[in-house]
């Protein structure tokens, strides 16, 4: 086939795949913007540069373990503004261990929710029971200034939902744990 | 119907490399330069000029997610983690002019980590291709149809790395300098991996 004939077909193939976004998305999307932005230039770059790199696994995570340990003693054990280093360290537990999230992540978890206590916030934390792994399943939740709740999956995913879409995660959670 | 889903995308295409005339170039150089001023506010920890980035790159960035073979409800997640990346990590953005590249890079890197920790392949359904009536005869229209399924069929087994040069270059129409930029990767790297993955495609269509 002539490039110019593929070239124009993959330009039809373009618009066909992807339809505009829901009208609302942006508007989600804004609702998130935190109230500070923080100029940080550290945690996601050296990160990418590790994956990019196709470390081994096990090394990026005794990297990225040294590297905490470095900030925490830094910061005398307590975290900078943002949760920036914890961030980075629960995407690299993510890619570390993949889809089966372990118990580096539950311990991870534990840690946030007892940060998030700590400040004050309305958090709730299943992770003792909860189903991990199981993206549907809410590991911790905790509501945000603006009315929303912050919710963390068992495949340690996060979203912000609106209250009766965590009422339909917790009822769906219910259900599942009847049927066991 | 292209040219409504076009005019929704909010920021005016980059000039690609083969469109050099002057019109273009003029245009491009005042979008570098609201990219720059853009840039500058985001780096100042300005939530206005946040706001700004999601009207201008939302809907590119949720086309690309989509283009790159998520599901229409994770690209909105996945757009969404876009740009709360992107917010954790302004201080990465120094050069005002490669915003887009930047985030687009950003983009490709949540798209690559989720497809590495869920390691099923999710295909796009093959039912998103509606091939619009073009007034051609009926046995035209579906072999144009059977061509373009064939070819998003190709673009679907192509490994993730051609497929994001595809994506980037002929369906989000950022020029080679722009794309490799968006996909960390040098210029000359960045058009070999176009040149395999179009002929991957050719063997696959033809």
């Amino acid at each position: 086939m002539e490039e110019e004939k593929l070239k124009e077909l993959l330009s039809e193939v373009a618009e066909q795949m992807a339809e505009p976004a829901r009208p609302g998305l942006a508007e989600d999307i804004k609702h998130q913007i935190p109230s500070r932005l923080v100029s940080h230039a550290g945690g996601m770059g050296s990160l990418n540069i590790i994956i990019d790199l196709r470390v081994n696994r096990l090394v990026a995570a005794a990297i990225i373990m040294v590297a905490m340990i470095l900030f925490a003693d830094l910061f005398g054990r307590q975290h900078p503004p943002g949760d920036n280093i914890f961030q980075d360290g629960m995407m690299l537990v993510e890619y570390v261990l993949g889809s089966n999230v372990g118990r580096g992540g539950l311990s991870a978890l534990r840690s946030r929710y007892e940060r998030l206590m700590e400040r004050g916030e309305e958090v709730v934390y299943y992770g003792d029971k909860a189903d991990l792994g199981n993206g549907m399943a809410v590991l911790l939740h905790w509501k945000t200034s603006d009315g929303k709740y912050r919710v963390v999956f068992g495949d340690l995913s996060e979203r912000t939902v609106s209250p009766e879409t965590l009422i339909r995660l917790q009822a769906h959670m219910l259900q599942e744990k009847k049927a066991k | 119907m292209e040219e409504n889903s076009q005019s929704r995308e909010q920021v005016p295409a980059p000039a690609h490399p083969e469109n050099g005339n002057s019109n273009l170039e003029q245009g491009q150089r005042h979008a570098n330069k609201g990219q720059d001023s853009l840039a500058a506010r985001l780096t100042a920890g300005d939530r206005e000029a946040a706001a700004e980035l999601v009207d201008i790159y939302h809907e590119r960035i949720y086309r690309f997610m989509r283009r790159l073979g998520h599901g229409r409800q994770l690209s909105e997640d996945l757009t969404q983690e876009t740009f709360l990346r992107a917010w954790r990590h302004i201080g990465q953005l120094r050069d005002g002019k490669a915003l887009e590249a930047w985030l687009y890079r950003i983009a490709g890197n949540v798209s690559k980590l989720y497809w590495r920790s869920h390691k099923v392949k999710e295909l796009t359904g093959m039912e998103s291709i509606a091939v619009p009536y073009t007034g051609e005869a009926g046995h035209d229209i579906i072999g144009r149809q059977e061509q373009l399924g064939r070819l998003q069929g190709a673009v679907d087994r192509l490994s993730w790395k051609l497929r994001q040069a595809i994506v980037l270059h002929y369906m989000q129409h950022l020029s080679i300098a722009e794309a490799a930029k968006a996909a960390g990767i040098r210029q000359g790297t960045f058009k070999s991996r176009l040149n395999r993955a179009l002929n991957t495609l050719r063997r696959y269509v033809s």
